[in-house]
C-alpha cells in the first residue's frame, strides 16, 4: 500500500483498533523511516489526546489518590502528612509538658522539704545562740584530745535547759538513732532527753529544752528510730556537777 | 448517544482546560525521569481526574475504575525511562496509558484478549509521544475539533465512539452496528477527515 492508501488509518492504529494488514502495513512503513507516515501518526496521536481529553468529567474519590500515593510508598498526601506530624508533634509536646509537670511538682516538693529543713535548722540555731548569749549558760568540754567518742561543749542554763553542741558523731545505719540523756544525781537513773541525728560531716547539735534543778551528768547513746525510756547503748557520759 | 452531547456542553470548558495542561508538563516529566516518587503527586493533580473519568466512561465501574487508574500511574512510572522530557507530550501518552488500560479490561471482560493487547502494548510506548509540536496541543485545536465533532452525523459518531471507548476494530463495530463493513469504514474515514481537517486547517492557517 501506498501512504495515501494509509492515510485514515492512522487514529485507529493509534487507538489499537485497526485490523492486523492495515496495522502490518503502517507498522512497515514507519520502521523504514518514512517521513509522512510519521508526520501522520504525530497528526493522530495529538488528535486522539484531544478528544480523549473531551471525555465528560466524572469525580474520582478522595481515597484514590491516596490509594494511589500509597502504591508508591507515599502514605499521604501533603496535608494528611503535615496533619500526621502535628499530631505526632502535639503528642511529644504534651508528654514533654507532663514530664515536666511531674519533675517540676517533684522539684517543688523538694524545695519545700529543703525549706523546712533550713527552717527548722535556723529555728534551733536561733534557739542556741539565745541560750548561749544568756550569762548564766555554762560550758562543760567533753571528749576533748581523743579522736572517738565525739568530742564538743554542754552548755547548761538551770532555767533554760541543755545545749549539746558536738563533731565526730559517726554515722548510725538506718532504723538507728542519737538519744540524749540527763543524769540528775550520781546515784540517780537517767532520764530521756530528747533524740538527734548527726549531719553528713559527724557535727550534732541538740537542744533540751526547760529548767534543770540538778544535774549531774550529761549522757549520750544509740537507740532505735523514736528512742528509748532506758539508754540502750552509751557512747558518751560527760560530768557536768562541776559547770 | 448521550455523552456527545453533554460534551458540547458541558465538557467544553474541560477540553480546552486540558489543552493548555498539556503545555507545562516538562518540569514533571523531568522529575519523572529523575524517578522522584513524589512526583506520583502533582502528576495525579494535573491527569488523575482526567485519567479517572475516562477510564469510568469506558468500563463504567468506579471500584474497576480505582483499580484502572492505580495500574495507570504504576505503568506511566514503570515506562517513563524511555520518555523524552524534553520534547514528549506527558499528558497525551498518561492519557494513552489510562484509556489502553480501560480497553484492555473491557477486552478481557468480553473475552478478545489474544492480539489486542500486543497492539495496545506497542501504541503506547512513550518513545511515540516525543514528537509533538507545541501547537499541536492548542486550545484553538481543541475548540475547533470540538466544533467539528458537532457536526458530525449520529452514524458517524457512534462509529467514533465505539473505537476511542471501546477499542473495537471497525470489523467488530460492523458487527455489533449489523452493518456492512464498507459502510462503516466510509463512516469513519468521513468522521477523522472532518477532525483531521482542524489539524491541517489550523496549520495552514
Amino acid at each position: 500500500m501506498t501512504c495515501d492508501d494509509l492515510q485514515d488509518a492512522f487514529e485507529l492504529y493509534a487507538l489499537g483498533a485497526l485490523e492486523d494488514e492495515e496495522r502490518g502495513e503502517i507498522e512497515t512503513h514507519l520502521a523504514r523511516g518514512c517521513q509522512t507516515c510519521q508526520g501522520r501518526l504525530n497528526d493522530a496521536l495529538a488528535l486522539n489526546a484531544l478528544m480523549l481529553s473531551s471525555t465528560p468529567a466524572a469525580v474520582p474519590p478522595a481515597r484514590l489518590k491516596r490509594r494511589v500515593l500509597a502504591s508508591f510508598g507515599i502514605e499521604r498526601s501533603g496535608w494528611g502528612w503535615l496533619g500526621a506530624f502535628a499530631a505526632a508533634l502535639m503528642l511529644v509536646l504534651a508528654l514533654w509538658l507532663s514530664v515536666q509537670e511531674r519533675r517540676r511538682a517533684a522539684e517543688l516538693a523538694e524545695a519545700r522539704r529543703e525549706a523546712i529543713q533550713v527552717e527548722a535548722d535556723r529555728d534551733r540555731l536561733l534557739q542556741a545562740f539565745a541560750f548561749l548569749n544568756q550569762p548564766e549558760t555554762k560550758q562543760v568540754v567533753f571528749g576533748a584530745g581523743q579522736p572517738q567518742p565525739p568530742h564538743g561543749n554542754i552548755f547548761v542554763n538551770p532555767s533554760s535547759g541543755v545545749l549539746l553542741i558536738g563533731a565526730n558523731f559517726p554515722a548510725l545505719p538506718s532504723g538507728k538513732t542519737y538519744e540524749m540523756w540527763v543524769i540528775p544525781t550520781k546515784t540517780s537513773a537517767p532520764r530521756p532527753a530528747g533524740i538527734f541525728q548527726s549531719t553528713a560531716q559527724g557535727g550534732a547539735m541538740h537542744i533540751l529544752n526547760g529548767p534543770i534543778d540538778s544535774l549531774y551528768a550529761v549522757a549520750v547513746s544509740i537507740e532505735p528510730d523514736g528512742g528509748s525510756q532506758t539508754p540502750t547503748q552509751i557512747i558518751l557520759v560527760a560530768p557536768v556537777s562541776g559547770a | 448517544m448521550s455523552w456527545w452531547k453533554l460534551l458540547s456542553a458541558g465538557a467544553a470548558f474541560a477540553i480546552l482546560e486540558v489543552a493548555s495542561r498539556f503545555k507545562d508538563d516538562a518540569a514533571l516529566a523531568h522529575r519523572l525521569r529523575a524517578r522522584d516518587p513524589h512526583v506520583i503527586s502533582a502528576l495525579y493533580d494535573q491527569y488523575g481526574r482526567l485519567a479517572y473519568s475516562l477510564i469510568y466512561r469506558v468500563v463504567r465501574d468506579s471500584a474497576v475504575a480505582e483499580d484502572l487508574v492505580q495500574e495507570t500511574f504504576l505503568r506511566v512510572w514503570n515506562r517513563a525511562m524511555s520518555f523524552d522530557p524534553e520534547r514528549g507530550a506527558l499528558g497525551p501518552w498518561i492519557l494513552t496509558v489510562a484509556r489502553n488500560r480501560a480497553i484492555d479490561h473491557l477486552r478481557s471482560v468480553d473475552g478478545r484478549m489474544s492480539a489486542g493487547s500486543l497492539a495496545l502494548d506497542r501504541i503506547e510506548n512513550p518513545k511515540l509521544f516525543s514528537n509533538f509540536e507545541d501547537s499541536a496541543l492548542g486550545i484553538d485545536r481543541a475548540r475547533r475539533i470540538q466544533e467539528a465533532m458537532g457536526k458530525l452525523t449520529p452514524a458517524q459518531k457512534e462509529v467514533i465512539e465505539l473505537a476511542y471507548y471501546e477499542g473495537l476494530s471497525q470489523t467488530e463495530i460492523a458487527d455489533r452496528l449489523k452493518q456492512p463493513l464498507g459502510t462503516v469504514k466510509t463512516w469513519a474515514r468521513t468522521a477523522l477527515r472532518a477532525l483531521r481537517e482542524q489539524l491541517s486547517g489550523m496549520a495552514i492557517a
